[in-house]
C-alpha cells in the first residue's frame, strides 16, 4: 500500500519539475537583468497551479526564484512551493547551480537542474549526504515535436523525503515514515499529457506510522512494478507488489510480510478505479482472485466480485479473521481444514456470498464444544431464500459424542431456517425443530427452536460427563427455547425421565448465556424417583423407596447455585421403605460429626436395616448458607425430623443443626460418597 | 491502591448517597459481581504496564480505550485491544448487574459515570484519563 502511494507522488514530483521548467520557459524568452513576472492560474488536465511567480534578480540576473501559491495535481493539493537558484547561468545551456526547492511543512531541499533548447533535455537532480548516506533524485527529461520522455531515478531516496512531497490531507495523518526508496519512474507523453509511464520501485527498512498508532508498519520490505499506457479517455495498467518481510498493523489486523505478493490490472477512467483481474496470494492461506470497481477520488468501493477455491482456514482464521472477533466468544476457537469462497458485492452491498467447506474442524478453546469432518456448501444471497448443504462428521458437546449429521439449513437475507434436524447423540437422537434465527439492523440474533431428546442410556451419559456412573435413560420433550436480547428462555417444561421418575424443568430463563455472567433461573420438580437406584449410584448407602423433589426459585450464577428452595419428601403411595444403617449415619453425617457418633454409640448399629414412614429434608439457599429443616408436618423440641421411623425394627433421624455452609455441606456429601467407594489397596 | 477494584466498591460504598434513593439498600454484593470483579482483578495485572505506559486509558463513561497504540511493539497491538475488550465486557456486564441487582435497571447510566469517576480517582499518577472535554490527561 505505502509502494502504491510512493510511486504516485514520486510521479507527481517530476510533474512539479515539469512545471517548473514551463514557468522558468516563459521567463527565460524575457531574459533581461531584472525580469519578474507573475500567472494567476495555470490549467491543464493532469495539473493546475495558481499564484506563480518567477522573477530574476542580482548582477546579470544570475538569481532565480520561483513561488506557487498551489498546485493541485489528480485532486491532491500542494501549498506555498518556492524554488530558487543562486547560480543561475542563461546561454545555449541553461544551469541552476545549488537551487533550493521548499515545501511547505518540509525542510529545503538541494537541487539543481540544466537545460539545453538545442538538444531538448532537462536533467534536474536533488542529491544529499544525511547521516552518511548518499541520496540521489535524479530527473532526466528530453522532447522532440510534441513528444517528451522524463525518467526520474531514485538511489536510496528517503521515504521521508516522499512523505513531506505528501498532499497537505495525507501528510497530517502520517505521525513518521522512514525507509529507503531505489528505482525508477518512467513517463512519456504529448503535448496533451502524459501517453505511458513504467515503475519499477523497492523500499528498503519502510516504517511508517499515524499518531494513533493503529496504523503503522515497521522493516518493510517490498516491491513494485507496474505499466500504464493511456487508451483514449482511460489509462490501462498493470501492477505487481511484493511483501517479502516486515510487519503492518492495520487495526484490527497485524500481518507480517511472509512473500505475500498482488498482481493485478484494470483501467482508470476519470476518478473510477476498475480492477478488470486481481490475484492476491497470502503465503501460507491462499490465492485470492479479485475484481470490482472503485471511487478512486472518494475512496468508496462499488463492485467487487471476490473468488477463492482453496485457502488453508487454520492460517485464515488466526491471521484475518480472528482479529475481528475479539471479546466475542468465537474468538477462542480453534479451526483447520480447506475453504474456498465466492463474494459479490454491488454499489456497496453484498448481493451473494457462497463458502465452501472442505474437511473443515473447529474446536472451542474451552472445550465446550467441537465439530469434526465438516463439509459444506452455503449460498447465501441478499434476496431469496437458498439451501444449504451441510455435512459434519461428528463432534463433542461438553463432553458428549455427537455422530453425524447433516443440516438442511435454509438461508437467505437476514434469516436462518432449520425445518428439522437429526444429531445423533450417544446411542439416541437429538430433533431439533424449527430453528429460525434472524436479525434486524443494529440488533443482535435472535432465534428460537424446540427439539426432543430420544433415549439416551444414562450409563453411557455419564461416563461421557466423566460423572459417576447412573442407569436408565433419558429422554424428554423440549418446548420453544428462544433468545432475544441476551436471554434465552423456554416456554413450557422441560420434561425427561431419570431413576425410574420424571422431571420437570419450568421456567427456564439465562440471562446473557454466552457472555461474561450467565445467569439461570429455573424452577425443578421430580416426581417418584427410585431412592434403590439413586442411592446406589452416589454410593451413599442403600434406602428404598420413592422421593419427590423440588428445587424451586433456583437461580444459578456462571452454572453455581445461588439461591433455591429445595425440599425433598416421600412420594405418596405405597412401595416398600427401608433404609440402610450406612444411609442412617450419612444423613446424620451430613448434620454435623456429634449425631453420627450418637449413633455409633448406640444400640441401633447392631441392625443393618430398618423401617422408615417418611423422609423429608429442606434447604433454603441463601447467601451461600443452606437453611436446612425436616419433615414439615414433624416437630422435634430441639431439632428437625429427616427420617421418621415405622415397621421395626424402626429409626427416628433428627436434625440439629439448621445453618450449614453450602460449600461445607457439598463438601461433606462429597466426603462421604466417596469414602464409601474408595479402594481398597493391599 | 493495591486493589483498586475492592477500594472501589468500598468508595461506593461511602459515596452511596450519590445514587439518589434508599442509599443503604445499594446492593453490591451479588454473585455476580463477585464473579466479574475476580476476573477484573486477574486482569488487572496484564492492563497494569499498559495504563502506566499510557497505551491505554480510562475513559469518562467507564470504560477503558486504547490511548496511544504507538508505545506497544507491532504485534502487542492487537493482544492489548483484545485486552481492552474483555475488559469493558466485563465493566459493562458490571453496571448492567449492579442496575438489575438493585431492581433499577435505568440507573445503569448513573452507575456507569459515577464508577467512570471513581477509576479516575483510583488511577495512579502517570495513568491517562479523558478530561471533561474528552480530551486525553496526564494524572
Amino acid at each position: 500500500m505505502s509502494q502504491g502511494s510512493a510511486g504516485t507522488d514520486s510521479w507527481a514530483a517530476s510533474q512539479l519539475l515539469v512545471a517548473f521548467l514551463a514557468v522558468f520557459l516563459l521567463a527565460s524568452a524575457h531574459a533581461a537583468p531584472r525580469i519578474s513576472l507573475s500567472i494567476d492560474d495555470i490549467r491543464s488536465p493532469i495539473l493546475s497551479a495558481r499564484g506563480i511567480r518567477a522573477a530574476l534578480t542580482g548582477t546579470r540576473a544570475a538569481q532565480l526564484e520561483i513561488t506557487l501559491d498551489e498546485i493541485t495535481a489528480q485532486g491532491r493539493v500542494w501549498r506555498n512551493l518556492r524554488f530558487s537558484c543562486p547560480t543561475f547561468r542563461l546561454g545555449e545551456r541553461i544551469d541552476c547551480e545549488g537551487g533550493t526547492l521548499h515545501l511547505s511543512g518540509s525542510a529545503a531541499i538541494p537541487a539543481e537542474f540544466s537545460y539545453s533548447s538545442r538538444e531538448k533535455t532537462l536533467d534536474a537532480r536533488i542529491r544529499t549526504v544525511s547521516e552518511g548516506a548518499g541520496e540521489d533524485w535524479r530527473l532526466a527529461a528530453r522532447w522532440a515535436g510534441s513528444a517528451w520522455e522524463g525518467t526520474l531515478t531514485v538511489a536510496n531516496g528517503q521515504a521521508a523525503r516522499i512523505a513531506g512531497l505528501l498532499p497537505d490531507r495525507e501528510k497530517a495523518s502520517l505521525a513518521f515514515v522512514k525507509g529507503a526508496i531505489d528505482g525508477t519512474i518512467r513517463i512519456r507523453g504529448t503535448a496533451a499529457g502524459p501517453e505511458g509511464m513504467e515503475i519499477g520501485l523497492a523500499v528498503a527498512g519502510l516504517a511508517f506510522g499515524d499518531a494513533s498508532g493503529l496504523h503503522a508498519g515497521e522493516g518493510i520490505d517490498a516491491r513494485l512494478d507496474a505499466t500504464a499506457e493511456r487508451q483514449g479517455g482511460a489509462w490501462m495498467w498493470r501492477a505487481g507488489a511484493a511483501w517479502p518481510r516486515g510487519e503492518v498493523f492495520w487495526q484490527p489486523l497485524y500481518l507480517t510480510g511472509r512473500g505475500h505478493r498482488l498482481d493485478a490490472s484494470g483501467r482508470l477512467e476519470g476518478d473510477v478505479l476498475h480492477l478488470l483481474e486481481g490475484r492476491l496470494t497470502l503465503a501460507g492461506v491462499g490465492e485470492v482472485r479479485l475484481a470490482g470497481e472503485a471511487d478512486w477520488a472518494n475512496g468508496v468501493l462499488r463492485d467487487l466480485d471476490l473468488h477463492t477455491e482453496d485457502l488453508d482456514l487454520a492460517s485464515l482464521f488466526e491471521h484475518i479473521l480472528k482479529p475481528f472477533l475479539a471479546g466475542s466468544s468465537f474468538a477462542g476457537l480453534g479451526v483447520s481444514g480447506r475453504a474456498g469462497a465466492g463474494l459479490r458485492l454491488r454499489d456497496g452491498a453484498p448481493q451473494r456470498l457462497v463458502l465452501d467447506l472442505r474437511g473443515a474442524a473447529v474446536e472451542d478453546e474451552h472445550g465446550r464444544f467441537a465439530f469434526h469432518g465438516v463439509d459444506a456448501r452455503i449460498p447465501w444471497q441478499a434476496q431469496g431464500v437458498s439451501s444449504a448443504d451441510i455435512r459434519v462428521g461428528g463432534g463433542r458437546l461438553e463432553g458428549v459424542p455427537l455422530g453425524a449429521f447433516r443440516v438442511p439449513l435454509q438461508i437467505g437475507g437476514d434469516e436462518v431456517f432449520i425445518p428439522h434436524m437429526m444429531v445423533p447423540v450417544l446411542d439416541g437422537e437429538f430433533i431439533l425443530k424449527n430453528f429460525h434465527a434472524s436479525h434486524e439492523a443494529d440488533e443482535d440474533w435472535h432465534w428460537q427452536f424446540s427439539g426432543r431428546l430420544s433415549p439416551v442410556s444414562m450409563q453411557k451419559l455419564t461416563e461421557a460427563l466423566g460423572s459417576r456412573p447412573m442407569y436408565g435413560t433419558l429422554s424428554g420433550t423440549i418446548p420453544r427455547v428462544s433468545y432475544a436480547d441476551r436471554v434465552l428462555g423456554m416456554d413450557g417444561s422441560l420434561l425427561f425421565r431419570v431413576f425410574d421418575g420424571t422431571v420437570e424443568v419450568r421456567g427456564v430463563t439465562v440471562r446473557d448465556p454466552f457472555g461474561r455472567a450467565p445467569a439461570l433461573e429455573a424452577d425443578l420438580d421430580m416426581h417418584e424417583l427410585d431412592l434403590g437406584m439413586l442411592t446406589s449410584v452416589f454410593s451413599f448407602g442403600s434406602m428404598q423407596g420413592r422421593v419427590d423433589v423440588a428445587v424451586h426459585g433456583l437461580e444459578l450464577f456462571d452454572w453455581k447455585p445461588v439461591r433455591f428452595d429445595a425440599r425433598v419428601a416421600s412420594s405418596p403411595g405405597s412401595y416398600p421403605r427401608r433404609i440402610s444403617q450406612a444411609a442412617v449415619q450419612n444423613i446424620s453425617a451430613l448434620g454435623g460429626s456429634g449425631a453420627a457418633a450418637a449413633i455409633q454409640r448406640s444400640f441401633l448399629h447392631v441392625f443393618e436395616e430398618f423401617g422408615y414412614s417418611r423422609i423429608g429434608w429442606s434447604c433454603s439457599l441463601r447467601n451461600g448458607v443452606c437453611e436446612m429443616g425436616g419433615i414439615a408436618s414433624e416437630h422435634s423440641d430441639q431439632g428437625y425430623v429427616i427420617v421418621k421411623g415405622g415397621g421395626i425394627p424402626a429409626i427416628t433421624v433428627i436434625g440439629y443443626n439448621r445453618s450449614v455452609d453450602w460449600w461445607e455441606l457439598l463438601d461433606r456429601l462429597q466426603r462421604v460418597t466417596q469414602e464409601n467407594v474408595q479402594p481398597i489397596f493391599k | 491502591m493495591r486493589n483498586p477494584v475492592l477500594q472501589l466498591i468500598v468508595l461506593l460504598w461511602l459515596a452511596a448517597p450519590l445514587f439518589a434513593r434508599a442509599a443503604a439498600d445499594i446492593e453490591i454484593n451479588t454473585p455476580v459481581i463477585a464473579t466479574l470483579k475476580q476476573s477484573m482483578q486477574q486482569r488487572h495485572g496484564q492492563l497494569e504496564p499498559h495504563y502506566a505506559a499510557g497505551a491505554v486509558g480510562l475513559t469518562r463513561d467507564g470504560l477503558i480505550a486504547l490511548r496511544d497504540a504507538s508505545v506497544l511493539p507491532l504485534s502487542a497491538r492487537q493482544p492489548v485491544n483484545a485486552l481492552i475488550a474483555a475488559e469493558n465486557q466485563d465493566r459493562n456486564a458490571l453496571y448492567r448487574e449492579i442496575a438489575r441487582a438493585n431492581g433499577h435497571p435505568e440507573w445503569e447510566g448513573d452507575i456507569r459515570s459515577t464508577f467512570g469517576q471513581r477509576w479516575i480517582g483510583l488511577a495512579r499518577p502517570g495513568w491517562w484519563f479523558q478530561g471533561a472535554g474528552g480530551a486525553w490527561t496526564q494524572k
